[in-house]
Protein backbone atom coordinates (compact mmCIF):
# COMPACT_ATOMS: atom_id res chain seq x y z
CA UNK A 1 0.00 0.00 0.00
CA UNK A 2 1.07 3.40 -1.36
CA UNK A 3 1.86 5.75 1.76
CA UNK A 4 0.93 9.24 1.69
CA UNK A 5 2.47 12.36 3.75
CA UNK A 6 -0.01 15.18 4.13
CA UNK A 7 1.83 18.29 4.58
CA UNK A 8 -1.17 20.93 5.45
CA UNK A 9 -1.33 23.48 8.28
CA UNK A 10 -5.49 23.39 7.95
CA UNK A 11 -6.54 20.76 10.35
CA UNK A 12 -10.31 20.20 8.48
CA UNK A 13 -8.46 19.93 5.25
CA UNK A 14 -5.78 17.58 6.20
CA UNK A 15 -8.38 15.28 8.28
CA UNK A 16 -10.53 15.36 5.55
CA UNK A 17 -7.45 14.61 2.72
CA UNK A 18 -6.58 11.93 4.98
CA UNK A 19 -10.25 9.92 4.76
CA UNK A 20 -10.07 10.90 1.00
CA UNK A 21 -7.03 8.74 0.58
CA UNK A 22 -7.87 6.27 3.33
CA UNK A 23 -11.07 5.60 1.07
CA UNK A 24 -9.25 5.36 -1.65
CA UNK A 25 -6.57 2.45 -0.55
CA UNK A 26 -3.89 4.35 0.41
CA UNK A 27 -2.20 4.88 3.63
CA UNK A 28 -2.34 8.60 4.65
CA UNK A 29 -0.30 10.68 7.43
CA UNK A 30 -0.65 14.33 8.36
CA UNK A 31 2.23 15.68 9.18
CA UNK A 32 1.74 17.74 13.11
CA UNK A 33 4.86 19.21 13.90
CA UNK A 34 6.29 21.81 10.96
CA UNK A 35 9.36 23.26 13.15
CA UNK A 36 11.66 20.33 11.62
CA UNK A 37 9.55 20.35 8.37
CA UNK A 38 12.13 18.78 6.18
CA UNK A 39 13.62 16.29 8.60
CA UNK A 40 10.37 14.74 9.91
CA UNK A 41 9.17 13.99 5.74
CA UNK A 42 12.51 11.96 5.47
CA UNK A 43 12.08 10.23 8.76
CA UNK A 44 8.27 9.62 8.05
CA UNK A 45 9.61 7.50 4.40
CA UNK A 46 6.48 8.53 2.66
CA UNK A 47 5.81 7.13 -1.40
CA UNK A 48 4.19 10.82 -1.89
CA UNK A 49 4.22 14.22 -0.05
CA UNK A 50 1.49 16.31 -0.71
CA UNK A 51 2.55 19.54 0.39
CA UNK A 52 0.97 23.03 0.64
CA UNK A 53 2.95 26.14 -0.20
CA UNK A 54 1.29 28.54 3.27
CA UNK A 55 2.64 26.30 6.09
CA UNK A 56 3.60 27.82 9.21
CA UNK A 57 7.95 28.30 10.13
CA UNK A 58 8.79 28.11 6.26
CA UNK A 59 7.32 28.25 3.06
CA UNK A 60 6.44 25.34 1.02
CA UNK A 61 8.29 26.29 -1.83
CA UNK A 62 11.52 26.41 0.16
CA UNK A 63 10.34 23.49 1.89
CA UNK A 64 10.57 21.41 -1.60
CA UNK A 65 13.90 22.99 -2.45
CA UNK A 66 15.32 21.61 0.86
CA UNK A 67 13.60 18.30 0.60
CA UNK A 68 15.36 18.28 -2.92
CA UNK A 69 18.59 18.19 -1.90
CA UNK A 70 18.27 15.43 -0.06
CA UNK A 71 15.39 12.89 -1.48
CA UNK A 72 13.91 12.23 -4.44
CA UNK A 73 10.14 11.13 -2.77
CA UNK A 74 7.57 12.22 -5.52
CA UNK A 75 6.08 15.60 -3.73
CA UNK A 76 2.64 17.04 -5.45
CA UNK A 77 2.07 20.93 -4.66
CA UNK A 78 -1.13 21.24 -3.19
CA UNK A 79 -1.92 25.16 -2.92
CA UNK A 80 -4.48 27.94 -2.61
CA UNK A 81 -2.15 29.88 -4.56
CA UNK A 82 -2.75 29.99 -8.40
CA UNK A 83 -0.29 31.52 -10.56
CA UNK A 84 1.48 30.21 -13.22
CA UNK A 85 4.69 32.27 -11.35
CA UNK A 86 3.84 29.94 -8.50
CA UNK A 87 3.42 26.54 -10.46
CA UNK A 88 6.73 27.76 -12.42
CA UNK A 89 8.58 28.14 -9.28
CA UNK A 90 7.65 24.60 -7.94
CA UNK A 91 7.74 22.65 -10.87
CA UNK A 92 11.33 24.56 -11.29
CA UNK A 93 12.24 23.41 -7.88
CA UNK A 94 11.16 19.69 -8.77
CA UNK A 95 7.68 19.15 -7.61
CA UNK A 96 5.96 16.34 -9.87
CA UNK A 97 2.49 18.27 -10.19
CA UNK A 98 0.39 20.94 -9.05
CA UNK A 99 -2.93 21.32 -8.05
CA UNK A 100 -4.72 24.47 -6.84
CA UNK A 101 -7.01 24.61 -4.39
CA UNK A 102 -10.44 24.25 -4.14
CA UNK A 103 -9.95 21.13 -6.91
CA UNK A 104 -12.19 18.27 -7.32
CA UNK A 105 -11.37 15.54 -4.82
CA UNK A 106 -11.93 12.76 -7.60
CA UNK A 107 -9.24 15.02 -10.03
CA UNK A 108 -6.67 14.91 -6.93
CA UNK A 109 -7.00 11.27 -6.90
CA UNK A 110 -6.66 10.91 -10.65
CA UNK A 111 -3.83 13.08 -10.51
CA UNK A 112 -1.94 11.03 -7.37
CA UNK A 113 -2.47 8.22 -9.45
CA UNK A 114 -0.92 9.31 -12.33
CA UNK A 115 2.25 10.19 -10.05
CA UNK A 116 2.78 6.84 -9.09
CA UNK A 117 1.82 5.25 -12.16
CA UNK A 118 4.90 7.23 -14.09
CA UNK A 119 7.24 5.94 -11.28
CA UNK A 120 6.06 2.30 -11.25
CA UNK A 121 5.74 2.57 -15.48
CA UNK A 122 6.90 -0.68 -16.89
CA UNK A 123 9.02 -0.58 -20.51
CA UNK A 124 6.56 -3.12 -21.71
CA UNK A 125 3.46 -1.44 -20.33
CA UNK A 126 1.55 -4.78 -20.12
CA UNK A 127 -0.85 -6.27 -18.11
CA UNK A 128 -2.99 -9.55 -16.84
CA UNK A 129 -6.46 -10.19 -15.36
CA UNK A 130 -7.76 -13.46 -14.96
CA UNK A 131 -5.36 -14.71 -17.68
CA UNK A 132 -5.46 -12.12 -20.49
CA UNK A 133 -2.98 -10.15 -21.51
CA UNK A 134 -3.51 -6.40 -21.40
CA UNK A 135 -1.50 -4.13 -24.32
CA UNK A 136 -2.67 -0.90 -23.47
CA UNK A 137 -0.99 1.23 -26.14
CA UNK A 138 -1.76 -1.26 -28.67
CA UNK A 139 -5.62 -1.26 -27.34
CA UNK A 140 -5.62 -5.29 -27.96
CA UNK A 141 -6.34 -7.90 -24.95
CA UNK A 142 -5.41 -11.31 -25.81
CA UNK A 143 -6.74 -14.29 -24.59
CA UNK A 144 -6.25 -18.22 -24.97
CA UNK A 145 -6.17 -17.38 -29.08
CA UNK A 146 -8.31 -15.22 -29.19
CA UNK A 147 -7.73 -11.44 -29.41
CA UNK A 148 -9.94 -8.45 -28.74
CA UNK A 149 -9.36 -4.96 -30.03
CA UNK A 150 -10.84 -2.26 -27.86
CA UNK A 151 -11.19 1.63 -28.85
CA UNK A 152 -9.41 4.71 -26.93
CA UNK A 153 -12.28 5.21 -24.74
CA UNK A 154 -12.98 1.20 -23.70
CA UNK A 155 -9.55 0.95 -22.66
CA UNK A 156 -9.25 4.15 -20.94
CA UNK A 157 -12.48 2.47 -19.12
CA UNK A 158 -10.90 -1.09 -18.96
CA UNK A 159 -7.81 0.22 -17.19
CA UNK A 160 -8.94 2.30 -14.75
CA UNK A 161 -12.10 -0.63 -13.22
CA UNK A 162 -8.74 -2.41 -13.49
CA UNK A 163 -6.72 -0.28 -11.08
CA UNK A 164 -9.32 -0.05 -9.03
CA UNK A 165 -10.14 -3.43 -8.76
CA UNK A 166 -12.44 -4.83 -5.59
CA UNK A 167 -13.07 -1.17 -5.57
CA UNK A 168 -16.64 0.39 -6.92
CA UNK A 169 -15.95 2.67 -9.54
CA UNK A 170 -18.42 5.25 -9.65
CA UNK A 171 -19.86 6.46 -13.05
CA UNK A 172 -18.72 10.17 -11.80
CA UNK A 173 -15.12 9.20 -11.81
CA UNK A 174 -14.86 7.36 -14.95
CA UNK A 175 -16.68 10.25 -16.61
CA UNK A 176 -13.28 12.36 -15.08
CA UNK A 177 -10.91 9.77 -16.14
CA UNK A 178 -12.02 9.93 -19.75
CA UNK A 179 -12.64 14.10 -19.49
CA UNK A 180 -9.08 14.18 -18.17
CA UNK A 181 -8.24 12.12 -21.24
CA UNK A 182 -9.63 14.84 -23.43
CA UNK A 183 -12.47 12.81 -24.58
CA UNK A 184 -15.96 14.56 -23.60
CA UNK A 185 -17.98 11.81 -23.41
CA UNK A 186 -21.90 12.62 -22.43
CA UNK A 187 -23.72 10.04 -20.59
CA UNK A 188 -25.31 8.40 -23.06
CA UNK A 189 -21.88 7.50 -24.78
CA UNK A 190 -20.23 6.33 -21.38
CA UNK A 191 -23.46 3.98 -20.99
CA UNK A 192 -22.87 2.65 -24.75
CA UNK A 193 -18.92 2.43 -24.03
CA UNK A 194 -19.56 -0.33 -21.00
CA UNK A 195 -21.78 -2.03 -22.89
CA UNK A 196 -19.50 -2.51 -25.74
CA UNK A 197 -17.00 -2.97 -23.34
CA UNK A 198 -19.03 -6.22 -22.53
CA UNK A 199 -19.67 -6.93 -25.59
CA UNK A 200 -16.33 -7.65 -26.69
CA UNK A 201 -15.54 -9.46 -23.62
CA UNK A 202 -18.43 -11.69 -23.71
CA UNK A 203 -16.65 -12.77 -27.36
CA UNK A 204 -14.11 -14.24 -25.87
CA UNK A 205 -16.36 -16.04 -23.40
CA UNK A 206 -16.06 -14.05 -20.16
CA UNK A 207 -19.18 -12.63 -19.33
CA UNK A 208 -20.15 -10.68 -16.30
CA UNK A 209 -16.31 -9.62 -15.89
CA UNK A 210 -17.96 -5.90 -15.12
CA UNK A 211 -20.69 -6.13 -12.77
CA UNK A 212 -23.02 -2.89 -11.95
CA UNK A 213 -23.83 -1.65 -8.62
CA UNK A 214 -26.81 -0.32 -8.51
CA UNK A 215 -26.94 3.70 -7.69
CA UNK A 216 -22.84 2.89 -7.12
CA UNK A 217 -21.36 2.19 -9.69
CA UNK A 218 -19.28 -0.44 -11.31
CA UNK A 219 -16.98 -3.15 -10.00
CA UNK A 220 -14.24 -5.07 -11.93
CA UNK A 221 -14.87 -9.23 -10.68
CA UNK B 1 0.97 85.34 -25.84
CA UNK B 2 -0.14 87.92 -28.29
CA UNK B 3 0.27 91.59 -28.20
CA UNK B 4 -2.80 92.97 -28.80
CA UNK B 5 -4.34 91.01 -26.40
CA UNK B 6 -1.30 91.95 -23.88
CA UNK B 7 -2.31 95.52 -24.70
CA UNK B 8 -6.18 94.94 -24.65
CA UNK B 9 -4.81 93.63 -20.71
CA UNK B 10 -3.05 96.76 -20.13
CA UNK B 11 -5.80 99.42 -21.27
CA UNK B 12 -6.29 100.82 -18.55
CA UNK B 13 -1.93 102.13 -18.38
CA UNK B 14 -1.94 103.29 -22.07
CA UNK B 15 -5.83 105.78 -20.74
CA UNK B 16 -3.55 106.74 -17.86
CA UNK B 17 -0.85 107.21 -20.05
CA UNK B 18 -2.82 109.21 -22.70
CA UNK B 19 -4.88 111.20 -19.78
CA UNK B 20 -0.49 112.49 -18.71
CA UNK B 21 0.12 113.23 -21.97
CA UNK B 22 -3.01 115.33 -22.33
CA UNK B 23 -2.67 116.63 -18.77
CA UNK B 24 1.16 117.37 -19.34
CA UNK B 25 0.75 119.28 -22.60
CA UNK B 26 -2.50 121.60 -21.09
CA UNK B 27 -0.11 122.17 -18.29
CA UNK B 28 3.16 123.06 -20.27
CA UNK B 29 0.95 125.66 -23.06
CA UNK B 30 -0.23 127.01 -19.55
CA UNK B 31 3.24 127.73 -18.32
CA UNK B 32 4.00 128.59 -22.43
CA UNK B 33 6.55 126.30 -23.10
CA UNK B 34 7.75 126.46 -26.52
CA UNK B 35 5.55 124.16 -28.64
CA UNK B 36 9.27 121.99 -30.19
CA UNK B 37 9.95 121.28 -26.39
CA UNK B 38 6.57 119.87 -25.80
CA UNK B 39 7.12 117.79 -29.21
CA UNK B 40 9.91 116.64 -28.08
CA UNK B 41 8.35 115.90 -24.37
CA UNK B 42 5.68 113.77 -26.16
CA UNK B 43 8.17 111.58 -28.37
CA UNK B 44 10.72 111.29 -25.58
CA UNK B 45 7.64 109.88 -22.69
CA UNK B 46 5.92 108.11 -26.13
CA UNK B 47 8.82 106.11 -26.73
CA UNK B 48 9.68 105.61 -23.11
CA UNK B 49 6.25 104.25 -22.35
CA UNK B 50 6.20 101.84 -25.71
CA UNK B 51 9.66 100.66 -24.27
CA UNK B 52 8.08 99.89 -20.87
CA UNK B 53 5.41 98.21 -22.51
CA UNK B 54 7.34 96.27 -24.71
CA UNK B 55 10.27 95.00 -22.05
CA UNK B 56 7.19 93.51 -19.71
CA UNK B 57 4.91 91.86 -22.68
CA UNK B 58 8.66 90.04 -23.81
CA UNK B 59 9.47 88.96 -20.46
CA UNK B 60 6.16 87.17 -20.05
CA UNK B 61 5.89 85.91 -23.30
CA UNK B 62 9.19 83.96 -23.23
CA UNK B 63 7.37 82.08 -19.78
CA UNK B 64 4.20 82.07 -20.84
CA UNK B 65 4.42 80.42 -24.81
CA UNK B 66 6.62 77.96 -23.23
CA UNK B 67 4.08 77.35 -20.59
CA UNK B 68 1.51 76.82 -23.60
CA UNK B 69 2.97 74.71 -25.73
CA UNK B 70 4.20 72.16 -23.15
CA UNK B 71 0.96 71.95 -21.59
CA UNK B 72 -0.48 71.12 -25.43
CA UNK B 73 2.19 68.91 -26.09
CA UNK B 74 2.09 66.52 -22.46
CA UNK B 75 -0.30 63.49 -22.15
CA UNK B 76 0.66 63.73 -18.17
CA UNK B 77 -0.14 67.80 -17.57
CA UNK B 78 0.42 67.28 -13.94
CA UNK B 79 4.23 67.28 -14.91
CA UNK B 80 3.92 71.05 -16.29
CA UNK B 81 6.08 72.06 -13.67
CA UNK B 82 9.23 69.90 -14.12
CA UNK B 83 9.34 71.51 -17.25
CA UNK B 84 9.52 74.86 -17.13
CA UNK B 85 11.99 76.97 -15.61
CA UNK B 86 11.05 79.48 -12.70
CA UNK B 87 10.66 82.66 -14.36
CA UNK B 88 12.41 85.87 -13.24
CA UNK B 89 9.41 88.34 -12.80
CA UNK B 90 7.48 88.11 -9.94
CA UNK B 91 3.75 86.96 -10.70
CA UNK B 92 5.19 84.51 -12.74
CA UNK B 93 7.21 83.43 -9.60
CA UNK B 94 3.81 83.23 -7.59
CA UNK B 95 2.38 81.09 -10.33
CA UNK B 96 5.04 78.80 -10.42
CA UNK B 97 5.40 78.24 -6.65
CA UNK B 98 1.97 77.89 -5.79
CA UNK B 99 1.00 75.26 -9.42
CA UNK B 100 4.39 73.68 -7.91
CA UNK B 101 2.70 73.40 -4.66
CA UNK B 102 -0.62 72.26 -5.86
CA UNK B 103 1.13 69.23 -7.62
CA UNK B 104 3.20 68.27 -4.66
CA UNK B 105 0.09 68.38 -2.89
CA UNK B 106 -1.99 66.11 -5.41
CA UNK B 107 0.46 63.72 -6.08
CA UNK B 108 0.54 63.26 -2.27
CA UNK B 109 -2.81 63.00 -1.89
CA UNK B 110 -2.84 60.44 -5.29
CA UNK B 111 -0.15 58.45 -3.67
CA UNK B 112 -1.79 58.28 -0.42
CA UNK B 113 -4.98 56.05 -2.50
CA UNK B 114 -2.69 54.57 -4.38
CA UNK B 115 -1.27 52.91 -1.38
CA UNK B 116 -4.58 52.54 -0.03
CA UNK B 117 -5.41 50.72 -3.33
CA UNK B 118 -2.72 48.37 -3.09
CA UNK B 119 -2.87 47.71 0.52
CA UNK B 120 -6.80 46.81 -0.18
CA UNK B 121 -5.58 44.56 -3.35
CA UNK B 122 -3.33 42.88 -1.41
CA UNK B 123 -5.79 42.28 1.21
CA UNK B 124 -8.47 40.90 -1.22
CA UNK B 125 -5.79 38.87 -2.81
CA UNK B 126 -4.76 37.23 1.04
CA UNK B 127 -8.33 36.86 1.25
CA UNK B 128 -9.28 34.89 -1.48
CA UNK B 129 -6.67 32.84 -0.66
CA UNK B 130 -8.33 31.92 2.75
CA UNK B 131 -11.64 31.61 1.67
CA UNK B 132 -10.78 28.58 -0.79
CA UNK B 133 -9.55 26.77 2.48
CA UNK B 134 -13.08 26.48 3.92
CA UNK B 135 -14.47 25.89 -0.14
CA UNK B 136 -11.47 22.95 -0.09
CA UNK B 137 -12.82 21.72 3.17
CA UNK B 138 -16.16 21.57 1.99
CA UNK B 139 -15.99 20.08 -1.15
CA UNK B 140 -13.47 17.68 0.72
CA UNK B 141 -16.62 16.99 3.15
CA UNK B 142 -19.24 16.46 0.64
CA UNK B 143 -17.19 13.84 -1.20
CA UNK B 144 -16.22 11.67 1.56
CA UNK B 145 -19.57 11.32 2.95
CA UNK B 146 -21.26 11.09 -0.35
CA UNK B 147 -23.04 7.63 1.10
CA UNK B 148 -24.50 9.59 4.20
CA UNK B 149 -26.54 12.04 1.79
CA UNK B 150 -28.17 11.01 -1.62
CA UNK B 151 -26.65 11.77 -4.89
CA UNK B 152 -29.24 15.00 -5.58
CA UNK B 153 -28.98 16.86 -2.21
CA UNK B 154 -24.68 16.13 -3.45
CA UNK B 155 -25.29 17.59 -6.76
CA UNK B 156 -27.17 20.09 -5.89
CA UNK B 157 -24.95 21.64 -3.38
CA UNK B 158 -22.04 20.60 -5.89
CA UNK B 159 -23.99 23.01 -8.54
CA UNK B 160 -23.35 25.95 -5.45
CA UNK B 161 -19.53 25.34 -4.60
CA UNK B 162 -19.01 25.58 -8.49
CA UNK B 163 -20.49 28.72 -8.72
CA UNK B 164 -18.81 30.36 -5.10
CA UNK B 165 -15.98 29.04 -6.92
CA UNK B 166 -16.56 30.87 -10.10
CA UNK B 167 -16.97 33.83 -8.64
CA UNK B 168 -14.67 33.44 -6.50
CA UNK B 169 -11.80 33.50 -9.94
CA UNK B 170 -13.80 36.30 -11.07
CA UNK B 171 -12.84 39.06 -8.41
CA UNK B 172 -9.09 37.43 -8.21
CA UNK B 173 -8.76 37.89 -11.84
CA UNK B 174 -10.52 41.30 -11.99
CA UNK B 175 -7.96 42.58 -9.17
CA UNK B 176 -5.67 41.14 -11.18
CA UNK B 177 -6.19 42.70 -14.66
CA UNK B 178 -6.60 46.04 -12.47
CA UNK B 179 -3.45 45.44 -10.92
CA UNK B 180 -0.17 47.82 -12.78
CA UNK B 181 2.16 45.38 -11.97
CA UNK B 182 2.96 42.45 -13.88
CA UNK B 183 1.92 39.69 -12.56
CA UNK B 184 1.39 36.77 -15.63
CA UNK B 185 3.96 34.47 -16.95
CA UNK B 186 4.45 34.22 -21.22
CA UNK B 187 5.04 30.71 -21.57
CA UNK B 188 4.19 28.29 -24.89
CA UNK B 189 1.21 26.64 -23.73
CA UNK B 190 -0.96 23.69 -25.13
CA UNK B 191 -4.10 24.65 -25.55
CA UNK B 192 -5.90 21.17 -25.80
CA UNK B 193 -4.43 20.98 -22.20
CA UNK B 194 -6.27 24.13 -20.64
CA UNK B 195 -9.28 23.36 -22.70
CA UNK B 196 -9.29 20.49 -20.63
CA UNK B 197 -8.90 21.72 -17.30
CA UNK B 198 -11.47 24.17 -18.31
CA UNK B 199 -13.67 21.41 -19.44
CA UNK B 200 -12.91 19.23 -16.62
CA UNK B 201 -14.19 21.71 -14.19
CA UNK B 202 -17.41 22.87 -16.00
CA UNK B 203 -17.98 18.57 -16.40
CA UNK B 204 -21.16 18.42 -13.96
CA UNK B 205 -22.47 21.68 -15.37
CA UNK B 206 -22.42 20.17 -18.84
CA UNK B 207 -23.54 16.76 -18.73
CA UNK B 208 -26.51 18.03 -16.13
CA UNK B 209 -27.56 20.60 -18.88
CA UNK B 210 -26.81 17.87 -21.83
CA UNK B 211 -24.67 20.45 -23.53
CA UNK B 212 -22.20 18.32 -26.10
CA UNK B 213 -18.56 18.96 -25.15
CA UNK B 214 -16.25 18.99 -29.00
CA UNK B 215 -13.20 20.26 -29.41
CA UNK B 216 -10.92 19.65 -32.49
CA UNK B 217 -8.02 20.96 -33.68
CA UNK B 218 -6.72 21.81 -30.32
CA UNK B 219 -3.10 20.63 -30.10
CA UNK B 220 -1.57 23.69 -30.90
CA UNK B 221 1.31 25.59 -28.75
CA UNK B 222 -0.28 29.22 -28.32
CA UNK B 223 2.07 32.24 -26.64
CA UNK B 224 -0.08 33.02 -23.33
CA UNK B 225 -0.24 32.86 -19.28
CA UNK B 226 -1.76 29.00 -19.06
CA UNK B 227 -3.68 30.13 -15.86
CA UNK B 228 -5.13 33.46 -17.37
CA UNK B 229 -5.90 31.65 -20.57
CA UNK B 230 -8.24 29.09 -18.13
CA UNK B 231 -9.98 31.64 -16.33
CA UNK B 232 -11.28 33.36 -19.43
CA UNK B 233 -11.85 30.35 -21.37
CA UNK B 234 -13.78 28.94 -18.25
CA UNK B 235 -15.98 32.08 -18.33
CA UNK B 236 -16.54 31.77 -21.96
CA UNK B 237 -17.65 28.44 -21.66
CA UNK B 238 -19.80 28.92 -18.66
CA UNK B 239 -21.52 31.85 -20.29
CA UNK B 240 -21.69 29.39 -23.05
CA UNK B 241 -23.37 26.91 -20.26
CA UNK B 242 -25.40 29.69 -18.42
CA UNK B 243 -27.41 31.00 -22.07
CA UNK B 244 -28.29 27.43 -23.45
CA UNK B 245 -31.35 27.51 -25.60
CA UNK B 246 -33.66 25.20 -23.91
CA UNK B 247 -35.89 25.55 -27.11
CA UNK B 248 -32.91 23.47 -29.32
CA UNK B 249 -32.99 19.82 -29.30
CA UNK B 250 -29.42 19.28 -29.18
CA UNK B 251 -27.24 21.79 -27.27
CA UNK B 252 -23.56 21.81 -28.07
CA UNK B 253 -20.50 23.60 -27.25
CA UNK B 254 -18.04 23.27 -30.29
CA UNK B 255 -14.39 24.32 -29.64
CA UNK B 256 -11.66 24.60 -32.26
CA UNK B 257 -8.61 26.14 -33.05
CA UNK B 258 -7.08 27.42 -36.38
CA UNK B 259 -3.36 28.40 -37.17
CA UNK B 260 -1.50 30.30 -39.73
CA UNK B 261 1.93 31.95 -39.85
CA UNK B 262 0.80 34.95 -38.07
CA UNK B 263 -1.60 33.43 -35.39
CA UNK B 264 -3.41 30.94 -33.65
CA UNK B 265 -7.22 31.37 -33.35
CA UNK B 266 -9.35 30.12 -30.68
CA UNK B 267 -12.87 29.83 -31.40
CA UNK B 268 -15.54 28.64 -28.84
CA UNK B 269 -19.08 28.02 -30.50
CA UNK B 270 -22.57 27.40 -29.18
CA UNK B 271 -25.56 27.29 -30.14
CA UNK B 272 -27.44 29.02 -27.53
CA UNK B 273 -29.70 32.02 -26.92
CA UNK B 274 -27.31 34.12 -28.79
CA UNK B 275 -26.87 38.00 -28.11
CA UNK B 276 -28.79 40.95 -29.72
CA UNK B 277 -27.73 42.77 -32.27
CA UNK B 278 -28.16 45.88 -30.25
CA UNK B 279 -25.96 44.25 -27.56
CA UNK B 280 -22.99 43.01 -28.84
CA UNK B 281 -20.88 46.32 -29.38
CA UNK B 282 -21.14 46.66 -25.61
CA UNK B 283 -20.58 42.95 -24.10
CA UNK B 284 -16.68 43.75 -23.44
CA UNK B 285 -17.97 47.29 -20.95
CA UNK B 286 -17.70 47.38 -17.56
CA UNK B 287 -20.84 46.20 -15.31
CA UNK B 288 -22.86 45.91 -19.07
CA UNK B 289 -25.32 42.89 -18.76
CA UNK B 290 -27.71 43.83 -21.66
CA UNK B 291 -30.94 41.75 -22.53
CA UNK B 292 -29.98 38.55 -21.53
CA UNK B 293 -28.45 39.31 -18.30
CA UNK B 294 -31.76 40.86 -17.49
CA UNK B 295 -33.85 38.13 -18.57
CA UNK B 296 -32.45 34.77 -18.07
CA UNK B 297 -30.41 34.58 -15.04
CA UNK B 298 -28.58 37.34 -12.77
CA UNK B 299 -25.40 38.63 -14.27
CA UNK B 300 -22.39 40.96 -13.09
CA UNK B 301 -21.56 41.82 -16.26
CA UNK B 302 -17.86 41.70 -15.36
CA UNK B 303 -17.10 38.38 -16.99
CA UNK B 304 -16.35 39.41 -20.50
CA UNK B 305 -14.96 42.76 -18.93
CA UNK B 306 -12.13 40.57 -17.36
CA UNK B 307 -11.55 38.71 -19.81
CA UNK B 308 -11.03 41.68 -22.44
CA UNK B 309 -8.54 43.23 -20.42
CA UNK B 310 -6.48 40.15 -19.43
CA UNK B 311 -6.25 39.62 -23.22
CA UNK B 312 -5.52 43.17 -23.65
CA UNK B 313 -2.50 42.73 -20.96
CA UNK B 314 -1.33 39.63 -22.99
CA UNK B 315 -1.33 40.97 -26.44
CA UNK B 316 -4.44 39.04 -27.12
CA UNK B 317 -7.53 39.55 -28.90
CA UNK B 318 -10.88 38.50 -28.55
CA UNK B 319 -13.87 38.93 -30.38
CA UNK B 320 -17.50 37.79 -30.69
CA UNK B 321 -19.92 38.05 -32.82
CA UNK B 322 -23.70 36.43 -32.69
CA UNK B 323 -27.21 35.69 -33.90
CA UNK B 324 -29.88 36.23 -31.75
CA UNK B 325 -31.66 32.77 -31.28
CA UNK B 326 -28.89 31.09 -33.18
CA UNK B 327 -25.29 31.16 -32.07
CA UNK B 328 -22.29 33.21 -30.24
CA UNK B 329 -18.95 32.41 -31.11
CA UNK B 330 -16.04 34.08 -29.38
CA UNK B 331 -12.68 33.90 -31.01
CA UNK B 332 -9.41 34.62 -29.01
CA UNK B 333 -6.22 35.19 -31.26
CA UNK B 334 -3.03 34.30 -30.23
CA UNK B 335 0.23 36.04 -32.16
CA UNK B 336 3.34 34.27 -32.12
CA UNK B 337 6.31 34.77 -31.65
CA UNK B 338 7.96 37.49 -33.78
CA UNK B 339 4.82 39.28 -34.36
CA UNK B 340 4.13 39.01 -30.14
CA UNK B 341 7.68 40.64 -29.91
CA UNK B 342 6.87 43.25 -32.33
CA UNK B 343 3.79 44.36 -30.51
CA UNK B 344 4.92 44.28 -26.87
CA UNK B 345 7.94 46.62 -28.29
CA UNK B 346 5.87 49.03 -29.67
CA UNK B 347 4.21 49.29 -26.65
CA UNK B 348 6.78 49.36 -24.26
CA UNK B 349 8.52 52.32 -26.71
CA UNK B 350 5.00 53.88 -27.09
CA UNK B 351 4.78 54.00 -23.07
CA UNK B 352 8.32 55.49 -23.01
Amino acid sequence: MNRILIVEDDKDISRELKELLENSGYEAEVLSCFKNACDSIIAAEPDLVLLDINIPYMNGEMLLQQLRSKSDVPVIMVTSRDSEADEVLSMSYGADDYITKPYNPTILLLRINAVFKRLGAKSDNTTTYRGMEILPHKGVIKYKDDEITLTKNEMTIFMYLLSHREHIVSRDELMTELWNNEEYLNDNALTVNISRLRGRFKDIGMEDVIETRKGQGYILV
Amino acid sequence: MKLGKYIKDRLYSVCIFVAMIIISVLMMAAFKVSVQLIIAEIFIMTICYIAVVLADYYRRKKFYDELETNLAALEEKYLITETLIRPAFYEGGIFYDTVSDIDRSMSENVKKYRLGMENFKEYVEMWIHEIKLPIASLTLILHNHMDKCDKEFADRMNTQIRRINNYIEQILYYVRSENAEKDYIINESKLSKIISAVALKNKDDLLENNITFEVSNADKIVLTDAKWMEFMLNQIVSNSIKYKDKTKAESYIKISAAEDKKCVVLEILDNGIGINASDLPRVFDKSFTGENGHEYSKATGMGLYIVKKLCDKLGSEVSIESVKGEYTRVKITFYKNDFYKEITDSNESGSM
